[in-house]
């Protein structure tokens, strides 16, 4: 019997090198003491819980580790930075149409900013050493994506914005498994 | 050290292809020029008072706030001036101005302006023509040409001419709403 995947995926994301693989191993074991009690949906319900209420706690040994320096590095200069410099550079080009030009951007130039995002991403995926770097980089990617999408001056659709905070964590983590197949 | 090469190729790579298309692109016969036309159902000199008076202009330019005259006593005609006033808001919605200035005045069918950004980004020229088509339709085509003084908007004038376009394409469609709906009224 496994727990939800997708609270797997965010306590190996937040979690340390260090304490990845402890606290998923001791959450895992009362998870199938739990099922084998109470049936698998309790099971499910109190994992997702746990996870959710040591997010905050696991970052921040993270952070104290000084683990988390590179995540935050990483998603910064290698997600938020080329994000909000193309967005900077849009608004050049629009501000320099004669008789000037709305937030709004051309298909173009948001899947030129997608296609930035994704090899950037994927270039931050490339250097991660374990699975477990692998997915702080890709939590980190999303969320630099997700603050230049908020810092942006254009009024980004919301199918663009989804598919830069789902492609960057994406592009990195296929990278990462990529170059560990080989 | 191999996957550093890689990455080095692979952000390079990023960023010469579009310096090198970009410069390519600029060399184009029709750098800087954009055109726009419309067929309107009312006569040209109805669709020339949209184009000649500051008032009407405001309402079909998108982000023109304001048209000032300089001389009012000489608003119209060849070598009278008019300066635009338009809202960037990809600048922090910071007013620009563009001084304009006739060359060209033949009512209902011909007008031209020679244009200038007052910061001294770009110039360029600005023309219209009303094509009668009889049955009270008028063709409006309208074509612009910029040049800019900035190398790094010389640079990406590939990318900044057909969004301008773009824009002109809709403010002739937004002209031809609005002249065809004054004219049903009528």
């Amino acid at each position: 019997m496994k727990p939800p995947a997708w609270a797997q995926l965010v306590l190996w994301a937040v979690a340390g090198e260090n304490e990845a693989e402890f606290v998923a191993g001791d959450l895992h074991e009362e998870f199938l003491l739990l099922c084998a009690a109470e049936g698998r949906s309790t099971g499910s319900r109190w994992y997702v819980r746990q996870v959710l209420r040591s997010a905050a706690t696991l970052l921040g040994l993270r952070f104290r580790s000084g683990e988390a320096a590179h995540l935050v590095a990483a998603a910064l200069v290698a997600v938020a930075m080329p994000l909000l410099l193309l967005d900077r550079l849009w608004s050049f080009v629009y501000s320099n149409i004669p008789f000037k030009d709305g937030l709004q951007r051309a298909p173009g130039f948001w899947a030129a900013n997608v296609v930035c995002v994704c090899v950037c991403a994927a270039v931050c995926g490339s250097l991660a050493r374990t699975f477990v770097r692998a997915m702080g980089v890709a939590l980190a990617a999303a969320v630099g994506a997700g603050c230049a999408l908020w810092c942006s001056a254009a009024t980004a659709p919301l199918f663009y914005a989804g598919l830069v905070i789902l492609a960057a964590p994406a592009s990195s983590m296929a990278v990462f498994a990529w170059r560990r197949s080989r | 050290m191999k996957w550093v090469k890689r990455i080095a190729i692979v952000l390079a790579v990023l960023l010469i292809v579009p310096t090198v298309t970009l410069l390519v692109l600029g060399h184009r016969a029709n750098a800087g020029i954009a055109r726009a036309a419309v067929e309107i159902n009312a006569p040209p000199d109805q669709v020339w008072t949209w184009l000649d008076d500051g008032d009407k202009l405001k309402q079909w330019v998108s982000w023109m706030v304001d048209v000032k005259y300089p001389d009012p006593q000489k608003a119209h005609g060849l070598g009278a001036k008019r300066v635009l006033v338009l809202k960037d808001e990809n600048n922090g919605g910071g007013l620009m101005q563009i001084a304009a200035t006739y060359t060209e005045y033949a009512p209902p069918s011909r007008m031209t302006l020679q244009v200038a950004d007052t910061e001294g980004l770009f110039n360029g020229e600005e023309s219209y023509r009303l094509v009668d088509l009889g049955g009270g339709r008028t063709r409006v085509e309208t074509r612009s040409r910029a040049h800019y003084m900035e190398w790094f908007a010389n640079f990406l004038e590939p990318l900044i001419t057909p969004q301008a376009e773009k824009k002109m394409v809709m403010d002739v469609a937004r002209l031809k709403r609005l002249v065809e709906a004054k004219a049903e009224v009528r």
